[in-house]
């Protein structure tokens, strides 16, 4: 495949790269104790695109032969040209550590087969069902990607890539009366079922998500107003990659992000160091090598509460003077290259959990992303909270529902006084949209802050 | 070879292979994109999709395995893994697959000028989308802008006798933007059109529309918290209003006791000011069809009239399992199974103009657009008002930030207060702004 897409690739003007990009996608949806849905999809073809006279021409096809890709290209670089009498700014590419070779994300040991994994997933929706009388709604829904990709570019990226992304939801509902509440867990990895049961034990995720359900059912709603509160891992992974990271994407900088002009400069607590690591392996955002055929890196995003770099393309790293580090992904042959992030956290630091919980005086634990969750170019946030407590003295008390928090991200890190030891990535069982998905992955230690907590005014 | 005869052929392989009942799905489409970034072109794209998508029942077990490579090995690749699914699944009798019934075509969803378009034309009814928000007001940046030509076909065969096919095309532009005054940032906002026919695409008013918002929202400050009337714009009603009515109605949530309102056909459930249909023969739609993704031809269907719950949306398994006929409601594409969805949504307009909404308040705040988080299981609301504005006095006063709100749709359904006579089409809906009164807005 390699030598056929760089044979098509030869005789293209100016820049051109061909993406073959075949993905096999599984998915087994077991809810209510009905097998609602069994799907296997392949998606498979080419996206190439080129660059001429400083503008972008993207075409993609299914015709994956010679004379097919031969096609595309020329399609491609007239719709380059013709959008080159449009594009004012220029398009430059920076230079890149370019992937060479093979690229096996994680081994797949024993993968079971179709029919064992709808076993498993009917038999984990049964669970749900007998775990408590008032479960009225019951979901687990398996996902898996599996990918086979071939990059090649003018000049001179060759990369093979396997990469495996399975991950698994379950979600409740249960009711009393007319009442309604929900439970949801979801976790995600690269690598194949093995790594996917390891990261998370499938009972366990039902049961603590039927009991957190349950609970609500009986909890009070929150006043709202500004707290001091614990975030878990994986609200430090959303608040990292929703509300921080977007606005760190050098195309939302270009188009006049928070932080726009704001490199050297302090944009939050001195215990904050936060990274985007396409290359931790087994994290659901793993991407060893990007769409544009360049090598992931570790980006230091904030640097001990310096922010330091922002994520690019090879297209803005060139405007920006500096190098890219592997964020420009396409999440399928029909996509182009566009910036994502891949696995977003913060560093763990020094400090223990229940030290930070005993400093606050009234406050909140939260714990996990409830529903919705948006954040936007000026970093203000909005996330819904699945898991919610009371911290009274110091002391973890009531669960609370309903609970939103909402700030401004960098407010949010400036107020950071505490940073736990542990760290967790666990936010790699969905996708980030921005025009198209992708699977990416995020989270840190616990962090102690201040936040605006949206309850009900009563 | 034609769609039809694909899907024939397909349908034909999977009952030889072994299928009781084979239905076979098949979409083919041609896309023109331009894509704008920071007010300037991005990427032109091409796309051409052939796929087609099998769903074989064999003794009351359903397989399901889409491909879009349609060489003879990869589609009966296709064909034996939607049979090795169904002999992994559980039997399950409510798997049907419909007999045919009569479809009548539906006016103005084909466009021979749309079928005409070339790329260059995507480029520029886009660059004319960005320039006349740019020309609008020079605070004005286009983050990001999209404007697409689809034209297609699509087709569906299954063993029972349904055998149709329907050529469409769609034109949609989409922006989003924000507007930047020195250190003064406003929110960011969306304007979307879109229609099955060109003459319908007014790219400059579009963008002088997204323009106006975001430049109105400048200069937004905070309020104190109270708890009374907010007034719902179509963009936040797409997501306040609309999302928890369709989620309630869909038969699976009704059957899987996620839905409020199961039971309640026939009951109130809102303010009799609240009027809902679906509706799949509005010329031009963008949500228009003859034929769902099962090959069932839908009808209107009023699914709130005077705040009483008339209808239910139901594919063929959803059908089955309550003992009624499907209403046309399945939705998918050629590689997903058969969902439920809505076609066009139509929230009736009201008597009373926006002005006069407005003018009837004493104090209370437009929500121009919603980003939070509304279970649709409980109703349950809560996030930050985007670009909102006060009302005071009978008057809109000021741009609006850090706002967020918070209640019950569900209960606030029976709150409606007034509804306004101008709509906006987003879209498959159509929305007009809706007044609810007790809602609590939690200010700084």
């Amino acid at each position: 495949m390699l030598d056929l897409l760089k044979s098509a690739l030869a005789g293209a003007p100016g820049y051109a790269e061909i993406r073959y990009h075949r993905r096999l996608q599984t998915a087994i949806d077991a809810r209510n104790g009905t097998l609602k849905r069994v799907e296997r999809r392949t998606l498979a073809g080419a996206g190439v695109r080129c660059l001429v006279d400083g503008s972008w021409g993207f075409v993609s096809t299914t015709d994956v032969t010679r004379e097919g890709l031969v096609k595309a290209i020329a399609e491609a670089s007239d719709a380059a040209r013709a959008g080159a009498r449009l594009r004012r700014e220029k398009a430059r590419l920076a230079p890149a550590r370019l992937g060479k070779g093979e690229f096996i994300y994680q081994a797949r040991e024993d993968e079971p087969d179709i029919a064992t994994k709808i076993g498993v997933v009917m038999a984990a929706e049964k669970r749900m069902r007998e775990v408590s009388p008032l479960v009225v709604g019951s979901i687990v829904i398996y996902t898996e990607y599996a990918d086979e990709k071939y990059i090649v570019t003018s000049d001179g990226a060759e990369a093979h890539i396997v990469d495996h992304k399975p991950s698994f939801h379950v979600f409740v509902t249960v009711g009393r009366g007319d009442e309604r509440e929900t439970g949801a867990k979801g976790w995600g990895v690269t690598g194949g079922w093995h790594d996917l049961m390891r990261k998370r034990d499938l009972n366990k995720m039902v049961d603590e998500a039927v009991d957190l359900a349950v609970r609500k059912l009986d909890a009070g709603y929150a006043k709202g107003g500004q707290y001091t509160v614990i975030l878990d891992p994986q609200l430090v992974g959303v608040l990292s990659h929703e509300a921080i990271g977007h606005t760190v994407e050098a195309d939302f900088v270009q188009s006049g992000s928070v932080v726009k002009d704001k490199i050297a400069e302090k944009v939050a607590s001195d215990l904050v160091t936060l990274v985007d690591d396409g290359t931790m392996r087994g994290a659901a955002g793993m991407a060893l090598v990007d769409d544009e055929g360049v090598l992931g890196e570790r980006t230091v995003v904030i640097d001990k509460g310096v922010l330091r770099n922002y994520l690019h393309s090879r297209e803005s790293a060139a405007a920006f003077d500096t190098v890219p580090r592997g964020n420009a992904r396409a999440f399928t042959y029909r996509d182009e290259p566009i910036i994502r992030m891949t696995n977003t956290f913060i560093l763990p630091g020094a400090s223990k959990l229940d030290d930070m919980v005993a400093g606050i005086e009234d406050g909140f634990f939260l714990k996990e992303m409830g529903q919705g969750g948006q954040a936007d170019a000026t970093a203000e946030f909005m996330f819904g909270i699945s898991e919610a407590y009371r911290v009274r003295h110091g002391k973890v008390g009531e669960l609370v529902k309903g609970i939103t928090i909402s700030g401004q991200a960098f407010e949010v890190l400036k107020s950071v006084d505490a940073v736990s030891g542990d760290f967790e990535l666990n936010l790699g069982s969905g996708h980030c949209g921005k025009w198209q998905p992708a699977k990416v992955d995020a989270g840190g230690p616990y962090l102690r802050c201040r936040v605006t907590i949206g309850g009900r005014h009563e | 070879m034609k769609g039809v005869e694909l899907c024939d052929e397909l349908v034909h392989r999977a009952r030889a292979r072994g299928a009781d009942e084979a239905e076979v799905y098949y979409l083919r489409t041609r896309k023109l994109e331009a894509v704008f970034e920071k007010n300037d072109l991005q990427v032109p794209k091409g796309d051409t999709y052939e796929g087609v998508g099998v769903r074989v029942i064999r003794g009351a077990r359903q397989g399901f395995s889409a491909t879009n490579v349609l060489t003879d090995e990869a589609v009966d690749d296709a064909i034996c893994a939607a049979l090795a699914i169904a002999a992994a699944s559980p039997e399950d009798p409510n798997h049907v697959l419909p007999e045919p019934s009569e479809t009548r075509p539906v006016p103005g969803i084909y466009d021979e000028r749309a079928e005409g378009l070339a790329l260059e034309d995507a480029l520029d009814l886009g660059r004319r989308f960005v320039e006349s928000a740019r020309g609008y007001d020079r605070r004005v940046t286009i983050d990001s802008a999209s404007f697409v030509v689809q034209v297609g076909e699509r087709a569906i065969v299954n063993s029972e006798g349904v055998r149709l096919s329907e050529r469409g095309t769609s034109l949609s532009c989409v922006g989003m933007g924000f507007a930047r005054d020195g250190d003064d940032v406003s929110s960011f906002d969306v304007e979307y059109s879109g229609s099955c026919v060109l003459a319908d695409i007014d790219p400059e008013a579009s963008g002088r529309r997204l323009a106006e918002k975001v430049v109105k929202a400048l200069g937004a400050t905070t309020i104190p918290s109270f708890k009374g009337a907010v007034i719902i714009t179509p963009y936040a009603g797409g997501e306040l209003i609309a999302e928890p009515i369709v989620f309630s109605v869909s038969a699976e949530n009704v059957q899987n006791g996620r839905s409020r309102w199961a039971g309640k056909l026939g009951a109130n459930v809102a303010s009799g000011l609240l009027r809902v249909t679906d509706d799949p023969r509005i010329p031009g739609g963008v949500g228009s069809t003859s034929f769902d993704r099962e090959g069932v031809p839908p009808e209107p269907l009023e699914i709130i009239g005077g705040g009483v719950l008339g209808h239910y949306l139901y594919n063929c398994y959803t059908a089955r399992k309550d003992g009624v006929r499907s209403n046309g409601r399945a939705v998918g594409s050629d590689q997903t199974t058969p969902g439920i969805g809505t076609t066009n949504l139509v929230v009736a307009p009201g008597t009373i103009s926006l002005d006069e909404m407005v003018r009837n308040t004493p104090k209370g705040l437009i929500v121009n657009r919603f980003s939070g988080n509304l279970d649709p299981v409980s109703g349950d609301f809560s996030g930050v008002v985007k670009g909102g504005h006060y009302v005071e006095h009978g008057e809109v006063a000021k741009p609006v930030k850090e706002v967020m709100i918070a209640g019950n749709i569900y209960e606030l359904f029976a709150h409606i207060v007034a509804v306004s006579r101008e709509a906006v089409t987003i879209g498959d809906m159509r929305l007009p702004y809706i007044q609810l009164e007790g809602v609590s807005v939690t200010g700084k």
